[in-house]
């Protein structure tokens, strides 16, 4: 154990924080004192939580900003090797069950000062328009309360702040300008998927993708080493940690890594006073005029579950009784064929291109929602796990199939999750290291989603055959991203929080992350999240304004 | 007795000098004679021009090749001719003899006529991929642009040739059109063709870097004032078009330096050369600007007249 | 067995240690599995067991599993590294381990009279099928299903250390570790020279 062992020693104090962009370097930070009553208390830096502290703090406000992973350096940090990296995601124990248990951790939640995007694959789409008003336009779901033309102009922010390389040309939905950055070149993999799509007669494009095509300041382009999901060693990557953060510190907030939120702490007005919060062994109490808990799907309802105290005896905000309810993931199901061309998908980001032909058209489905698909390129721990698991093979058939890693190509979907109330977030007895119960999941698939799987297997062996692909299987179970359990709404008795993201119960308590997603959408979330984020940043701004915050 | 000829007439006359279909008098009476010296010293410069071209063809058609792994034969062929005319040149830019040379005249015309064919290969390279004809497919697959410095070599070292071959006292000209002229109009075009192919490549690097933009503006201005001295009816100094065609030649050298430092910018430096000299920005592109100035500069020579102040 | 020889002759993505494709702290990391070699979490009799289970679902050519390939393992129990959930019928991966390799040999004695390293190469592969197919008897199981051990714990833990070592990057051809230097040749059967050349028949 060295002095400069970020996953022990927090980095980010005494006036300093991490520069994520040189090897060893510093930048000054603003650092706040426990009993000063800041603005805003930031629990999570992730899409939400980072996001935020940097529009909050640029709007004026004082921000500390907590979380519990460690404070990376990913130039000197990250290692190109997957086991190593596993130390990049949420690994502390969770419980899941239920008919389709989630597999939690690598593919869906982060530990680190910058959130599960430090490892995201860095897929950005934006949703479909009629996804904000999915139960008046396409009849299923709910609506979310707020316009898509809002979100359209927050989209284009977040494009702009991740310099986003993608097409020219998007061809679907309503148009949008140009992507900042050039697509990047298609790899082998990624053409496979381009050549079924033009078999099919169905539009494809480069994928929008949060890597660099052409320098950025500090930051270096893309070498396509293609450990992305194992955490950027280059910066090439443009997430929380590297453009959101960087921009925080510099507006003045603080951010506090290797700190553990504990409980939220209502006053004897049913208002929130602050957090009590785990660093350097040891409980502080942070005090603060309003609290963002920005947790991520499953730690935020945790969060606000594990606050329960005599005013709220069934957690923070949550007379609807839904926090912790309508948990949502992505149907992640991949089809994989071999090919006889060396494909060699380890290089590249894996998802290079994509098609959203089965989100835009309505036309030819059995089931609600819709999927997107796209480009696979798993290493080969990743890639062992699924041969093992959904190909259920072992020994001397799993060595065979894994020499023809370099053969074989495939296609996966993100498809949209009907939220229903039976899968949930609860807190069980067992604790985690800091004492606090650890969270306890249940998650089923609707008959909905069933049908939205095989229809996308199904569409997508077609896709890989007429590619050329043979020896084709699929996967059965898979899921990424989280998202609901702490819904938004226009009606206290049907969600968590309003349309400001502020919690219907307790006027200083907001949410900001993809708990608040009243439904899925067939696209990868982080866009989303970090949108609705900026959106909420300026509604914070507005009401301010109005002191109404 | 002579009238100004109307602009479109002097246009016309230019584009017949292009299409190279032209004899028309009043275009050769217009530039001033030269002695067999001069003549030989603007075919040398002209000659140095190609050289420069040369081997920017040929440093960076082997780099780009190899990065295509030399997958289709004819890929050998740029390296091999432009070689050729890089020797050719070098010949040519210390040869004093005031005659033309029966195996440089043949080269530069080799390498013109693979040259066009490059286009040929090229443009199928873009048109054969999935999507056809995109954006996509011009960023990555064969670069449209990349055999028109090869093209402008030939080009210009067979003029160079012409140029060498005019009788002392006689007025340099090119298959029966005034050399001064149709090598002003020829550079003024490679400029600007160039300058398509950098606009594509910077624009696919999103101009991340201000100084992208230096080689999509000057070399127009330059490529402008040498098309007006071309279509200019009387010979005249023209020091602006020398001032900018030095500048372009300079700005060759600069973006060299530019594309040096671009590499290092790139992961892992120059540690990594062996990824980023392929990824990075190609270093022996720019400077195709620098033959393009020495051309330049040798076409003011013929429009300007013998250096006699 | 696999008679054919190895796909990728003559690759041993080693040779790039020291090459742009390593920075220093995939060096030091991958070092540090290289010389893993004895159990620190489980026993001697935990470790011949967990040792042969290795052979079994990841079998060589000529000889045994890499000693890396169950130290690997040894390594993420005694840090205690976790996948980030558990089905709620198994405990904490320590324990589901431990009595997971208790249980096999138990199973193994009962029906085979011996633990389960001392089985036969067709006895080992008979007990994992019916592990497999969750048709384990032994009471020593107890409330931990087999099925979900053996899927969930034995041949994921083992697989993901064995497809963590360089060994089986050179059966693969897996490029392997790649920063600052990633790749520049991304088409179809499209290589750099620091990748691996498949051999073709």
């Amino acid at each position: 154990m060295t002095e400069d062992d970020p996953t022990r020693v927090p980095r980010a104090k005494n006036g300093r924080a991490p520069d994520v962009l040189r090897v060893g370097g510093w930048v000054p930070m603003r650092c706040f004192a426990d009993d000063e009553q800041v603005d805003f208390v930031i629990v999570g830096t992730g899409a939400g939580g980072g996001t935020l502290s940097c529009k909050l703090s640029e709007y004026g406000f004082s921000v500390v900003a907590l979380d519990v992973g460690p404070y990376w350096r990913p130039l000197e940090d990250f290692a190109s090797d997957e086991h190593e990296q596993y130390k990049l995601y949420w690994t502390d124990e969770r419980i899941s069950g239920g008919e389709d248990a989630l597999e939690l951790g690598r593919n869906n939640s982060g530990q680190s000062v910058g959130g599960s995007m430090v490892h995201f694959a860095m897929v950005s789409l934006r949703f479909r328009p009629e996804w904000f008003k999915s139960r008046s336009l396409l009849g299923y779901g709910v609506d979310w309360p707020v316009d898509w033309r809002e979100m359209w102009g927050y989209y284009r922010e977040v494009e702009e702040n991740l310099c986003l390389a993608g097409p020219i040309k998007y061809p679907w939905g309503p148009p949008r300008p140009r992507y900042p950055y050039r697509p990047h070149e298609l790899n082998a993999a990624a053409k496979v998927l381009a050549r079924g799509c033009e078999k099919l007669g169905i539009k494809w494009c480069s994928t929008p993708i949060a890597t660099l095509s052409a320098p950025r300041g500090l930051a270096h382009p893309c070498v396509y080493r293609g450990f992305c999901i194992a955490g950027c060693s280059t910066n090439a990557k443009q997430s929380a940690i590297n453009t959101w953060l960087p921009r925080a510190l510099k507006a003045g907030a603080e951010i506090r890594d290797l700190a553990m939120v504990g409980r939220v702490e209502l006053d004897a007005n049913g208002r929130v006073r602050g957090v009590h919060y785990h660093r350097e062994g040891q409980w502080r109490f942070q005090r603060a005029r309003n609290v963002v808990v920005a947790g991520y799907a499953i730690e935020t309802p945790r969060l606000l579950l594990n606050s329960a105290c005599p005013q709220a005896p069934d957690g923070l905000a949550n007379s609807s009784g839904l926090v912790g309810k309508y948990l949502m993931a992505h149907c992640n199901q991949g089809v994989y064929g071999v090919f006889d061309d060396e494909i060699r998908w380890y290089k590249a980001p894996p998802s290079l291109s994509l098609t959203e032909h089965w989100n835009y058209t309505d036309e030819g489905k059995d089931f609600d929602g819709g999927y997107a698909y796209m480009s696979q390129g798993p290493l080969p721990v990743e890639w062992s796990g699924t041969q093992t698991g959904n190909h259920k093979l072992w020994g001397e058939s799993l060595l065979r199939d894994m020499e023809r890693y370099n053969h074989y190509a495939g296609l996966k979907i993100v498809g949209e999750c009907q939220a229903m109330e039976t899968n949930t977030v609860r807190l069980a007895d067992e604790k985690d290291r800091f004492g606090l119960p650890i969270a306890n999941v249940t998650f089923a698939h609707s008959d909905n989603d069933k049908k939205l799987i095989a229809h996308a297997k199904n569409f997508m062996r077609t896709a890989l055959e007429a590619a050329g692909g043979y020896d084709i299987w699929a996967e059965e179970t898979e899921t990424a991203h989280l998202m609901g359990t702490c819904r938004m709404g226009d009606d206290p008795r049907s969600s968590v929080v309003n349309p400001d993201g502020r919690t219907w119960d307790v006027p200083n308590l907001w949410i900001c992350d993809g708990s608040l997603f009243p439904t899925s959408g067939g696209v990868n979330p982080s866009l989303t999240i970090q949108a609705m984020a900026c959106r909420i940043a300026d509604r914070i701004k507005a009401l301010a304004a109005r002191a109404e915050v | 007795m002579r009238t100004r000829a109307r602009p479109a007439d002097r246009l016309r006359a230019l584009q017949d000098a292009l299409a190279g279909n032209a004899r028309s008098p009043a275009l050769l009476r217009s530039e001033p004679p030269v002695g067999a010296q001069e003549s030989a010293d603007v075919a040398r410069l002209l000659n140095a021009g190609c050289a420069i071209l040369a081997s920017s063809v040929l440093a960076d058609s082997s780099m780009e090749h190899y990065r295509g792994s030399f997958e289709n034969k004819a890929m050998f062929v740029p390296p091999i001719v432009s070689t050729l005319a890089l020797i050719a040149s070098l010949h040519g830019a210390s040869d004093r003899s005031a005659r033309a040379e029966r195996r440089r005249d043949a080269i530069y015309a080799l390498s013109a006529a693979a040259a066009a064919a490059g286009f040929g290969f090229h443009l199928y390279n873009v048109g054969k991929r999935d999507g056809g004809f995109c954006w996509e497919n011009f960023f990555y697959a064969a670069p449209i642009g990349a055999p028109w410095a090869l093209l402008l070599s030939g080009t210009l070292g067979v003029a160079a040739e012409r140029v060498r071959d005019t009788r002392p006292g006689g007025i340099p000209h090119i298959f029966g059109m005034a050399a001064g002229r149709l090598l002003a109009g020829l550079t003024s075009a490679g400029l600007l063709g160039t300058v398509g192919e950098v606009w594509l490549l910077h624009f696919r690097g999103a101009f991340q870097d201000p100084f992208m933009y230096l080689p999509v503006t000057l070399p127009p201005v330059g490529a402008g004032l040498l098309a007006s001295a071309a279509l200019s009816s009387k010979p005249k100094k023209r020091p602006l078009t020398r001032f900018w065609m030095k500048l372009v030649t300079v700005l060759g050298l600069a973006g060299m330096g530019f594309h040096i430092y671009g590499v290092h910018r790139n992961m892992g430096g120059w540690r990594n050369w062996s990824q980023n000299v392929l990824n990075g920005p190609p270093i022996p592109a720019p400077p195709s600007f620098t033959g393009l100035g020495l051309a330049g500069l040798a076409a003011l020579r013929l429009l300007e007249g013998p250096k006699n102040e | 067995m696999n008679n054919r020889g190895p796909r990728y002759p003559g690759y041993n993505v080693l040779d790039k240690r020291d090459t742009p494709s390593w920075n220093e702290i995939t060096r030091k990391v991958i070092d540090h599995r290289l010389t893993l070699d004895g159990p620190k979490f489980f026993t001697l009799e935990e470790w011949l067991t967990l040792r042969a289970l290795c052979d079994c679902i990841v079998p060589q050519r000529s000889g045994r599993a890499p000693v890396q390939c169950a130290a690997l393992v040894d390594h993420k129990m005694e840090l205690d590294q976790r996948d980030g959930f558990r089905p709620p019928s198994l405990p904490s991966q320590r324990e589901a381990w431990r009595r997971g390799i208790a249980a096999i040999n138990e199973e193994c004695r009962e029906r085979y009279g011996g633990a389960f390293h001392e089985l036969t190469g067709g006895q080992q592969d008979r007990l994992l099928r019916l592990l497999e197919e969750g048709e384990a008897s032994s009471p020593a199981w107890g409330d931990m299903p087999a099925k979900v051990f053996f899927k969930r714990r034995l041949v994921h833990d083992i697989a993901a250390a064995y497809y963590a070592l360089p060994h089986a990057w050179n059966e693969m051809g897996f490029g392997g570790p790649a920063s600052p230097r990633g790749y520049v040749r991304l088409d179809f059967n499209k290589r750099d020279r620091w990748e691996a050349i498949e051999q073709h028949d």
